[in-house]
């Protein structure tokens, strides 16, 4: 919850929106997900899915890792390890 | 798996750390979580548990105001940090709303729901916490640490 989601909630909504439907997503200095931004990754993910998109995740951080396992959509995401490999993974 | 009790502590053996009262806007949770996190940083709390407490109180701070107080400001809400003489940390969180019965909720991991956009607040914090308990009727939450 906070800036950080409504900001990622607005890229989103504008990017899909103008047509994009694949994303890398850079967790980097992420060191949390809440429950808030894991319902908006987890939505936005089934929109670009609908339109044969993705959304990959580069670097989330342990902690992040954990949380998604959790609630059990880790394995809803594919992760790399840099923006490189996510972005060639679209090829 | 942590364990919803409302087993008591012997809560005056617990040393009060923080206790902030605060209107119920969702931009003043993230000032409660740091002063939160910066006492248990005080206490030489170990990264990760004080991660797992900070999304926790996380969790339970958006959830009362959110929920409890409709974001209403003129509401307010209380976050008590306490621990006890073997370093146990308990956080309670206090909203002025009518509760709710976590009956209701449902399990988030299940298939159908692995694409909803809400329903993992509380799982979370039951997830990430040792013990958590909801007092009637429900607009209280504590929830502690081992």
């Amino acid at each position: 919850m906070g800036p950080a989601v409504d900001g990622l909630r607005q890229v989103f909504e504008e990017s899909l929106g103008g047509g994009d439907i694949c994303f890398v997503l850079n967790l980097a200095e992420v060191p949390m997900i809440d429950s808030t931004g894991i319902g908006l990754l987890v939505r936005f993910l089934a929109s670009t899915k609908k339109r044969s998109g993705n959304i990959k995740l580069v670097q989330p951080s342990k902690f992040a890792v954990q949380t998604l396992r959790l609630v059990g959509v880790l394995n809803l995401f594919e992760i790399f390890e840099n923006d490189d490999a996510a972005v060639e993974s679209f090829a | 798996m942590p364990r919803d009790s409302t087993a008591g502590h012997p809560e005056n053996e617990l040393s009060e750390l923080l206790n902030i009262g605060f209107p119920a806007n969702p931009d003043a949770i993230g000032t409660v979580a740091d002063a939160i996190d910066q006492a248990l940083i005080e206490l030489h709390v170990p990264e990760q548990k004080r991660l797992e407490i900070g999304l926790a109180v996380q969790e339970a701070l958006v959830n009362a105001v959110v929920h409890g107080c409709d974001s209403d400001s003129s509401k307010e809400v209380r976050c008590r940090l306490q621990s006890d003489r073997n370093g146990r940390i308990v956080i309670t969180v206090t909203d002025p709303g009518p509760g709710f019965s976590t009956d209701l909720l449902s399990d988030p991991k299940r298939q159908e729901d692995l694409y909803a956009d809400h329903g993992r607040g509380v799982y979370l914090i039951r997830q990430l916490m040792d013990e958590v308990s909801f007092v009637r009727p429900g607009n209280e939450i504590k929830m502690w640490k081992y």
